[in-house]
């Protein structure tokens, strides 16, 4: 099983958060799709999370968003798999959820504090080495 | 002179401690190839290689440390010389209890690894995509079963 990314290539921090999984040895292929571009809007019209929260498809249609797309990208990779089972148990999946709701619904400005205005003009440049 | 008293010690010493280490890796290597066969499935060779070092390191580990602890006292009486040797038999002993329990730790680590790679994702999709979409990529394995909800 592969999964897509669906990530919002708008915002420095999900850029970064991207390429950063993108390093990672991972357990599936992940593909990543900016959630805006052409293609994301053909294939994934459908899906009603699309640019507002993080999407995760899988090539099999299953399609989680929000905290549960994190902890599905987590999964797919090799040294956070375990996490990503304890994180979603029933002790800590309150604490990541309320976690993730937190940066997902602040990332501009988290990303505007790490890296003041990155995307003028309405674009984010894409590291190269990522795509 | 205390010597004489000594040299029964140390080999009966020396006897049990190659004895027991001889005894406990054969124990662990036969033991653990169950673990790592299963591991390794696709590659019993490596299992066996993974099996001989640990059981190379067990050796060196518990001969070594059996040689360094051996020289003691001298021994005054026959009763000081059992003591000598139940003190040093039971050093001996908690540290292959010590080693062996790391190994098992490794065995338990490597296999939950393995197994790992096997397992679903931990948390139910939201929603089901019809799969038709999936054919696009190269990767894809085989269509889904499940439709559309």
């Amino acid at each position: 099983m592969g999964i897509t990314l669906l990530y919002d290539a708008r915002c420095a921090l999900c850029i970064r958060c991207a390429v950063w999984v993108s390093r990672q040895e991972s357990f599936v292929p992940i593909r990543f799709l900016a959630c805006d571009s052409p293609e994301a809007r053909e294939t994934y019209g459908g899906v009603p999370w699309l640019g507002e929260e993080l999407v995760v498809v899988s090539d099999r249609g299953e399609v989680w968003a929000g905290p549960a797309a994190f902890i599905t990208a987590l999964w797919a990779l090799r040294e956070w798999r375990e996490w990503s089972y304890r994180i979603s148990g029933p002790e800590l999946a309150p604490l990541a959820e309320r976690f993730f709701h937190a940066i997902s619904s602040n990332r501009r400005a988290i990303a505007a504090m790490i890296a003041p205005d990155p995307c003028a003009g309405g674009t984010c440049r894409v590291p190269h080495a990522f795509r | 002179m205390s010597t004489p008293l000594l040299v029964p010690v140390y080999a009966t010493y020396a006897a049990i401690s190659v004895g027991l280490t001889v005894y406990l890796a054969r124990t662990l290597s036969r033991n653990g190839a169950v673990f790592l066969d299963d591991v390794f499935k696709d590659n019993p060779k490596l299992a066996e290689a993974v099996n001989k070092l640990l059981v190379v390191g067990f050796y060196l580990v518990n001969l070594g440390y059996a040689a360094l602890i051996m020289k003691s006292d001298p021994a005054e009486t026959s009763v000081a010389a059992v003591e000598v040797l139940a003190w040093k038999l039971g050093a001996l002993l908690m540290s292959l209890a010590f080693m062996h329990f790391v190994n098992l730790y490794v065995f338990y680590r490597i296999r939950r690894r393995s197994r790992l790679a096997q397992l679903p994702p931990p948390v139910a999709p939201q929603m089901q995509l019809p799969p038709h979409h999936a054919q696009a990529y190269a990767y894809a394995q085989q269509p889904a079963a499940v439709p559309a909800r």
